[in-house]
């Protein structure tokens, strides 16, 4: 059965009231690093939440752009979770996170060249293999560009997805946070993508910094991003779509309330398309 | 000038972002609206804040007796000399208790490193395995002479600490926002478990017979071993049943998971 309709990232302050199953809220999605641990209450919370909502898997750190090995033994891992709590899909994100075996615990940029190319559609293939599943990669939000760079980041994006056959987690506030810090068309890398590849949408709040952006989560989705959300809708249709809240975290009815807001844009918006 | 390979773009980022010297500043494309050291900065600072917000999290009772700022810096030297070897973020800082023992000044008030020792500790126990512990009723059910030769399975969250200061004292108070008591140390070093049960942490002082009695028994003892180990403080008469009382309260707090015999 495919996923539809709207979540929530699965945040600890909201774990009772979801138990209570509050009208709204379709799946949720959890971080997988989150509960990487042996046992104890978050987990026993997420056995328990499991059996009330359809979830997906998001990690942070698997780093598919490093020039590392692919590291196994966290894939190991990610894979028991997988298999304990059945997620629609597992994604992650189009960055790398540290090498050399060490971790930065940040979604850094890659170059967007031939060679960095090649080695996340190999590292990709060996994660999709392993895991037994198609992966879906999020484009994230930068903050640099490196002269290397001879593709853009749509492009890039692109090409990994065709070449190593997997999915596309987009992003809708990123792909806004980085058009605002390097200067590109938002509207131009969101037609570049093809429909086909996408399988679900993230939408967020970010911090305006006088001139530029950063992707906080700790702010209600911005204006312009629910714009480029119904743009996004108008061209690549219904998409599973979820809000991430990471700080400032409100109670979980103002989040529900704006998720119905997501679903008043997307429903707009495919009206007009129509 | 030829483009860097990913992995020498890589190792110059990753080098800047730990603060070692780098060549990557060269390497990023120069345009509005940030110049190059303030797109550099932005990810020099997160790094160093999210993971100053691990310690944060992982250590509540320390930052606050040390208070915001002395916190953070503590983190940015912490930070600068460990690097994070690990895939969660929930793993990083569990070498802050030696660190605050080595450094100046944290060092010249040892109950810091102490307080960070339980709190690491605590988090460790608070996620352990799961495992289903046993009731009172299997101790009934046991017949007179399964006794003798009855081993004990401990749940695998129990912890050992040994604190030579009132640091729970302390992480109580702080814990509960009330004024902590001053720093005191004791004699001689007193033992402490932590375990949790169900999903809530708990923990309490050992007397020296209880001490040696849970040693022992994780060690695979038997009831008549643990007997003789008590017969150093107790008359032999009253042995057998005060050995029973230890047990009847081990399991009644959850830390035995299984009776072998």
């Amino acid at each position: 059965m495919s996923l539809t309709g709207f979540g929530l990232g699965l945040r600890t302050p909201h774990y009772e009231a979801l138990l209570e199953r509050p009208a709204g809220l379709d799946w949720l999605e959890v971080l997988s690093e989150n509960y990487l641990v042996p046992g104890g209450k978050p987990l026993n919370y997420l056995d328990r939440i499991r059996e009330c909502y359809p979830v997906v898997m998001h990690g942070v750190s698997l780093s598919i752009g490093s020039s590392d090995p692919v590291d196994y033994e966290y894939l190991a891992q990610l894979k028991a979770l997988a298999s304990r709590i059945e997620p629609h899909w597992v994604s992650d994100h189009l960055c790398w996170t540290g090498i050399e075996g060490k971790n930065l615990h940040d979604l850094l940029p890659l170059p967007y060249t031939e060679e960095a190319l090649r080695t996340v559609v190999a590292r990709v293939g060996e994660v999709q293999d392993y895991l037994g599943r198609q992966l879906l990669l999020e484009n994230v939000s930068s903050y640099l560009n490196y002269r290397a760079s001879d593709l853009s980041e749509w492009e890039f994006l692109s090409e990994v997805a065709a070449r190593a056959d997997c999915a596309i987690l987009l992003d809708i506030n990123n792909i806004y946070v980085s058009s605002v810090n390097h200067g590109f068309d938002a509207l131009h890398y969101l037609k570049a993508i093809a429909p086909a590849r996408v399988r679900q949408f993230h939408l967020a709040g970010h911090s305006d910094m006088d001139g530029y952006l950063i992707d906080t989560h700790d702010h209600p989705i911005a204006a312009p991003v629910w714009d480029l959300y119904a743009a996004a809708v108008a061209h690549f249709g219904d998409v599973p779509t979820m809000i991430e809240r990471d700080d400032n975290i409100p109670e979980l009815p103002v989040l529900l309330d704006e998720l119905d807001q997501a679903r008043a844009v997307a429903q707009a918006a495919k009206q007009r398309a129509a | 000038m030829s483009a860097l390979l990913l992995k020498d773009l890589q190792r110059e980022l990753q080098r800047h972002l730990l603060g070692e010297s780098s060549a990557i500043e060269s390497e990023i494309i120069d345009a509005p609206p940030l110049d190059v050291a303030a797109r550099l900065g932005i990810y020099r600072n997160a790094y160093q804040v999210r993971l100053i917000e691990a310690l944060r999290e992982v250590y509540p009772v320390l930052h606050a007796l040390l208070g915001d700022e002395v916190f953070y810096a503590l983190g940015e030297s912490f930070v600068a000399a460990h690097p994070s070897p690990f895939r969660s973020i929930r793993w990083y800082g569990g070498q802050i208790p030696e660190y605050l023992s080595l450094n100046s000044p944290f060092d010249e008030q040892p109950i810091l490193s102490e307080v960070a020792r339980l709190e690491w500790t605590l988090s460790e126990v608070f996620d352990s395995p799961d495992a289903k512990t046993l009731d009172r009723a299997a101790l009934t059910a046991l017949a007179p002479e399964d006794w003798e030769g009855l081993r004990l399975g401990f749940q695998p969250g129990l912890r050992l600490l040994s604190l030579r200061f009132n640091t729970a004292a302390v992480w109580q108070a702080m814990t509960r926002e009330e004024e902590p008591p001053a720093p005191q140390s004791s004699e001689h070093p007193v033992p402490w478990i932590i375990w949790r049960q169900d999903f809530k942490n708990y923990f309490r002082s050992l007397d020296a017979p209880e001490t040696a009695l849970i040693g022992a028994a994780r060690s695979g003892a038997s009831f008549a071993e643990l007997c003789e180990i008590l017969g150093r403080w107790l008359p032999d008469e009253e042995v057998p049943l005060a050995a029973a009382n230890y047990l009847n309260t081990w399991i009644g707090s959850g830390l035995i998971t299984t009776l072998k015999y």
